[in-house]
């Protein structure tokens, strides 16, 4: 009785350590991704924003509902976010006692958003019989969620995989599945790391090159080849290789050919079409680092003027494109000017309009 | 027929002309090369220490300090501070206490490494009283006498830079760049009343932690003329110049590229001592009614500068708009009737001179008087000339006043210290409705009329890529590369290779 008791305690204080252990795990977790990754639903700052606003507003003395609220963006705000910020703030302000109205009989509440270097600023401004009141709050921009990229419906398909602060070199494809891991090269911190993300987009394993003598680059391009569980990775002056199985065996040698100045990402990358296996090769636009780029995509024998030639317009330069080891598809390294986020796509040929 | 022709020729011609542009491939960047640019300022201290708080020098020292030096952390387009010459950081809820993780294996450009006492060293000198700075093995504690949360701001702006100062007063940097040769100015030998301008040159810093510059060397000319900058750009003597604001017309008629800043400096009047008590309130009133600043930056500047109402701009703090344009003629002259004859300004004219270095702050003082004329005030120009200049009796102060800081609070309190002689401004003006009330009230006194934002323009030449400069001014040359021209670029680059022997001998920054 006494040693099933203790083997009682004993399981359970294993289940303890374990459920522990997890929960830890899953918190270091989800640290490391709210530093490296933003999701497109993490919305608290701006509901905590519209709260503090709505607060200060609440406290004005003398101001009584339904108000009516006006909303007043920047000109650098993003098409689409208007309904999601006017949504929050009625929510808020309504939660405060101050029911909002579209009549146009109700007072009027203004709302401001502008952005600062490193801030947005929220400015109420409101009356209350003669006297104008103004309250205004901050939040870091670094800290609000990124904005959803439209895509446009063109013949060539795209989806947004994953998205990080740091500069992302590369991205390949890990298996031949078209919904299979994803291998990222990612320059942090002036430290390169290569990712192992599983099917839903989350980090599986990181490793770290530590390269020792690569010099740090202001143009820092490299490519991941993945083949089986084996990956090679090419920088500027060195070449490394390592097995996902043993990631702490990486070894890197110099490499001549791959000089400080090449950063061209792969040129004549060529998607195969699965409606008539026709090669479409990838072009893409100029090299300008504060401009959106537009890839092209021309069949075989096309000109670039031609008009068979599709083209997909990313929100910023585009810093790679890797074709997939099925030929099927290519991932799309860009960079996002509106919220400096690197990001990798997905194309795909896609049969029909 | 005829007709059909020409359209079938027109867009022939057309496309044949688009095909260079259209058609451009990705050109990788390039390494070497020597950048050519152009400063206004006749002499530029490259000692941060020596900075005075919003003077146009500073705001031409800080973009060659940023060559040689690197900060603790920098903010980039996106709002988001990157890490620097610090790795982490943290700080405290109260926002009191930071501390910043420092990175390893940092070398000056004399090839000592970087400690946690140099960071010290320099950010005390610059930062100021009110912040304490320690350190440990491999970081640096910051603890500031009231809530900083602006800290990171304050560190990726300004004159916060972190350097070592050499027992000989050299300063040496992290950068992407050291200071190789500097020549002051010097009369011509052909003709000793020309003064033969300032240059100085820098040197790209091989090992440089956050990677080699692409440009091997920089030259800066100082002390341009801001015609003879434009001239330069046009037959390719400069590749970066500073455009004035009344050129950046021609030049855009002419074809260049230029590039303008958020409004980085304000125009504004200071009313002396004497002028502000009650009794002049009126007369101070009446001449911030009369002012039309929408003429001035529209008309006499070209639509080259914004109207100003407040005193920090609008993408400095995000609620300038909130103020709004206070012209008002008729009660401008209403008010003045009501002065008894004896006030200055009424029947004896107020002397207004122009601290402002140049032609164009000269006329914006002649508009000042033609307003006030409108609302009957007497102005008369005072410029300053002879060896009492700066003593002489004035009423009124035209002065410029650039923008230093990316924290509203620190710049706002920066321009009361210097302009206002007032002191720090409470501990809760980070809160951004704070500081709106700080500045109200600051302007309802009505010592200090804004009058234009004035932003900066560049000239870029063609052949300079990745021209990627920060709406706040700065310019980050070290990210630049320059297309490969013929002998020219050639001739030069070989130049720049002969010098390394005599620069390597003499690094870092000579104040």
């Amino acid at each position: 009785m006494q040693s099933s008791a203790r083997k009682f305690r004993q399981k359970k204080w294993g289940r303890s350590v374990g459920f522990g252990a997890l929960l830890l795990l899953g918190v270091f977790a989800a640290d490391y991704l709210a530093q490296t990754c933003v999701f497109a639903d993490s919305d608290s700052p701006l509901k905590e924003t519209a709260r503090k606003l709505a607060e200060r507003v609440a406290g004005i003395p003398g101001l009584r509902g339904p108000l009516r609220l006006e909303w007043h963006p920047d000109e650098h705000w993003a098409e689409g976010e208007d309904a999601r910020w006017r949504e929050t703030l009625r929510d808020e302000f309504a939660r405060r006692m101050l029911p909002m109205s579209d009549e146009a009989g109700a007072g009027a509440l203004s709302v401001y958003a502008q952005q600062t270097p490193a801030q947005l600023v929220l400015t109420a401004k409101t009356r209350v019989g003669d006297r104008e009141e103004v309250r205004i709050v901050a939040i870091p921009r670094a800290v609000l969620p990124p904005v959803e990229t439209t895509v446009r419906p063109v013949r060539l398909q795209r989806q947004l995989v994953y998205q990080s602060l740091d500069r992302i070199l590369d991205a390949a494809s890990l298996s031949n599945n078209a919904d299979g891991e994803l291998g990222v090269l990612l320059y942090k911190n002036f430290e390169v790391v290569v990712l192992r993300l599983d099917a839903k987009g989350e980090i599986a394993q990181t490793v770290s090159l530590n390269v020792t003598g690569l010099k740090p680059a202001r143009n820092p391009h490299g490519e991941l080849a993945p083949l089986g569980g084996q990956v090679s990775v090419q920088l500027w002056g060195k070449s490394c290789d390592f097995s996902w199985d043993a990631p702490a065996e990486v070894k890197c040698r110099a490499e001549k050919a791959f000089s400080l100045e090449k950063s061209a990402w792969r040129m004549g990358t060529v998607l195969t079409s699965p409606c008539d296996a026709s090669h479409w090769t990838i072009s893409g636009g100029g090299n300008d680092p504060t401009a959106r780029e537009v890839l092209r995509l021309m069949p075989d024998g096309a000109s670039e003027e031609s008009s068979a030639t599709v083209m997909s317009e990313f929100p910023g330069p585009v810093w790679n494109v890797n074709a997939g080891q099925s030929g099927g598809s290519a991932l799309v390294v860009a960079r996002n000017l509106q919220t400096g986020n690197y990001e990798v796509y997905k194309i795909m040929v896609v049969c029909g309009g | 027929m005829k007709s059909t022709k020409s359209w079938w020729f027109a867009a022939v011609s057309a496309a044949f002309l688009a095909l260079p542009f259209g058609a451009v491939q990705a050109a990788p960047p390039r390494y070497g090369g020597a950048l050519h640019v152009k400063l206004r300022a006749a002499s530029v201290s490259l000692d941060p220490r020596e900075w005075m708080p919003g003077s146009p020098a500073a705001a031409d020292a800080g973009k060659l300090a940023s060559l040689v030096y690197d900060r603790l952390v920098t903010l980039d387009d996106y709002g988001k501070f990157q890490p620097a010459l610090a790795t982490e950081w943290t700080h405290d809820a109260s926002g009191k206490n930071w501390q910043f993780k420092l990175r390893l294996a940092v070398h000056f450009s004399d090839g000592s490494v970087l400690t946690p006492g140099d960071v010290i060293a320099a950010l005390q000198a610059t930062l100021g009283r009110g912040f304490e700075i320690t350190g440990t093995e491999n970081a640096v504690n910051v603890h500031a006498a009231r809530p900083a949360p602006d800290l990171l701001e304050q560190l990726a702006s300004g004159r916060n830079f972190v350097f070592r100062a050499q027992p000989d007063g050299t300063l040496l940097g992290t950068g992407p760049f050291f200071v190789a040769d500097v020549v002051a100015a010097a009369p011509t030998e052909a003709n000793p009343a020309a003064v033969k301008a300032a240059r100085m040159k820098f040197q790209a810093n091989e090992n440089c932690w956050a990677g080699r510059p692409f440009v091997d060397v920089v030259e800066v000319t100082l002390g341009e003329p801001a015609l003879r900058q434009l001239f330069d750009l046009q037959v390719g003597k400069a590749d970066i110049a500073e455009i004035a604001p009344d050129l950046v017309r021609k030049g855009r008629q002419e074809g260049l590229r230029i590039w303008s800043s958020a409004p980085r400096t304000l125009v504004a009047l200071k009313f002396d001592d004497a002028l502000t008590a009650p009794a002049s309130d009126d007369l101070r009133e009446a001449l911030w009614l009369a002012l039309d600043r929408d003429t001035m930056a529209n008309v006499l500047l070209q639509r080259e500068a914004q109207p100003a109402t407040t005193l920090l701009p609008q993408w400095l703090t995000g609620y300038a708009f909130l103020f709004e344009s206070p012209m008002n003629l008729q009660r401008a002259k209403g008010l003045r009737a009501d002065f008894s004859t004896g006030v200055v300004g009424a029947a004896q004219s107020l002397r207004l001179r122009v601290d402002a270095q140049g032609d164009l702050f000269k006329l914006v003082g002649e508009r000042v008087a033609v307003n006030a004329r409108q609302a009957n005030l007497w102005v008369q120009l005072a410029m300053p000339s002879g060896a009492n200049a700066s003593t002489a009796a004035v009423g009124l102060r035209l002065f410029a006043w650039h923008y230093d800081s990316l924290s509203p609070r620190a710049e706002l309190e920066a321009f009361v210290k210097q302009i206002a002689q007032g002191g720090d401004l409470p501990a809760s003006a980070t809160d951004p409705e704070q500081l709106f009330a700080q500045e109200r009230r600051l302007l309802e006194e009505r010592r200090i009329l804004p009058l234009v934002f004035l932003p900066e323009y560049v000239g870029v030449r063609a052949t300079v890529h990745n021209w990627n400069a920060s709406a706040w001014g700065d310019w980050r040359l070290a990210d630049v590369w320059l297309e490969p021209e013929g002998a020219g670029s050639a001739k030069t680059a070989s130049g720049a290779q002969k010098d390394n022997s005599t620069t390597a001998r003499n690094p870092g920054a000579r104040p």
